[in-house]
């Protein structure tokens, strides 16, 4: 079972499992479901689509000025650019860090997530206590990720409630002029679009 | 509806960042699950209210217990139920069958199924275009007061909370809409509200709370 949300126990593993695993079969058995269905939609999300997909979106848009205009007047348009796009990223808005402002994701009735660009969500995106604490106390949350913010920079929380989802910008790091593309989209780690972290430079512990 | 899940704003669930935290999931079930509940929707082998609004129909002791994809199989099967895709009690005598020591039934292929789903995940259904918009970016609002039965895109921790809109995102179907006919398209708003509006002065430097509102849990500031 997940740690989904620390303290409590949720009941042992093998009850879920095996109605997991009695559903598809009863789905298959009744031939509605095809098992290479299933196998494929997994294989999507383990294989193509994921946090490496927004890590190109932010590295072309450190690396393009035109592109990173498209990309926050229209986060939809201009991923589709690089092939990417499908649910929950319907209406996709970009929203980008300065040295002013500070963007995090949540979604706190649900666990709404931008699956083209990010992939399928950690756990602790969906837990409890994310949902309930980002909304009312993103510093304490941030600080658990390691990352501390000035008093003067403005936390901006995006509740991603509705049909909209977001995709954060996060700074270019200094020290990465004349970077490939690659190079820079190595550095963008998928907790810097979620919010709760920001790019290191590169370097040997990077 | 305001149950379990809005969770906006809650103490005592503890830490964020917990061992473990970081994969998408640790089962091989759950993946499954997930592919089940798109193979559900795309083949329309469910009915009723989607899998978000029959999730927060759990009773609030088993959602706070169960993990995501534990939610997500407890919802899909209420689908199957309510279209008579499953009959009560099926899913039950299979667990006995494979806890016996049956063989789940053969793999079955089917390509075009594949494909459908797949295509199904890499559409795109944007926004509609607003006609008519009875708020402006700039425009303090104030979310209504409300308290619905049903499933609804407005959080408690913003009722009765003035905010000041950012943006006209586009038109939506309303979620919170249970017929007869169509859901009313309405224009939905991305308003900022400031820390102080929602939880008062607390520890922390002031921060600010987007959210994406539908016009009708909006209203006028007089």
């Amino acid at each position: 079972m997940s740690d989904d949300h620390g303290h409590h126990h949720p009941r042992p593993d093998s009850e879920v499992a095996l109605r997991a695993r009695a559903l598809e079969a009863l789905l298959v058995e009744k031939g509605l479901v095809a098992t290479d269905a299933v196998d494929a939609i997994i294989e999507l999300y383990e294989r193509d689509v994921g946090p490496r997909n927004g890590a190109r979106v932010v590295a072309r848009a450190w690396a393009d000025p035109a592109y990173r205009e498209r990309l926050l007047a229209d986060g939809t348009k201009a991923i589709a650019e690089l092939g990417f796009g499908g649910a929950e990223a319907d209406n996709l808005v970009a929203v980008a860090n300065t040295a002013a402002v500070h963007n995090a994701v949540v979604c706190t009735l649900c666990s709404c997530y931008p699956w083209p660009v990010l992939g399928l969500p950690p756990t602790w995106y969906k837990s409890l206590p994310y949902r309930a604490r980002m909304v009312a106390e993103p510093r304490a949350v941030l600080r658990e990720f390691g990352l501390e913010l000035p008093d003067e920079v403005e936390v901006r929380v995006w509740d991603s409630s509705a049909e909209i989802r977001y995709l954060v910008v996060p700074m270019r790091p200094a020290g990465t002029d004349g970077l490939t593309e690659d190079a820079l989209a190595a550095l963008v780690t998928r907790d810097c679009m979620i919010g709760t972290a920001v790019p290191l430079p590169p370097g040997p512990a990077a | 509806m305001d149950g379990i899940h809005d969770l906006g704003g809650m103490h005592g669930f503890g830490a964020v960042v917990t061992p473990g935290g970081d994969a998408p999931y640790h089962e091989r079930w759950e993946p499954r699950v997930f592919a089940l509940q798109v193979l559900i929707g795309v083949e329309g082998l469910g009915a009723g209210p989607g899998g978000r609004a029959t999730r927060e129909r759990m009773d609030p002791a088993s959602y706070l217990e169960a993990s995501y994809y534990e939610r997500w199989l407890w919802s899909s099967e209420r689908r199957l139920l309510r279209k008579g895709t499953i009959a009560p009690g099926e899913v039950e005598a299979m667990m006995e069958r494979l806890a016996a020591g049956e063989p789940a039934p053969a793999p079955q292929s089917d390509p075009d199924q594949a494909a459908r789903a797949v295509a199904w995940l890499r559409e795109v259904v944007p926004l509609q275009p607003v006609e008519q918009a009875r708020f402006a970016p700039g425009q303090r609002v104030r979310v209504r007061r409300m308290r619905p039965a049903g499933h609804t895109r407005c959080p408690r921790y913003a009722r009765g909370a003035v905010g000041v809109v950012e943006h006209v995102r586009g038109a939506d179907s309303l979620p919170d809409h249970t017929g007869p006919g169509d859901a009313p398209v309405e224009p939905v708003y991305g308003v900022a509200f400031r820390s102080d509006e929602l939880w008062g002065r607390g520890e922390e430097p002031a921060w600010t709370v987007m959210l994406d509102l539908w016009e009708s849990y909006l209203e006028e500031i007089t």
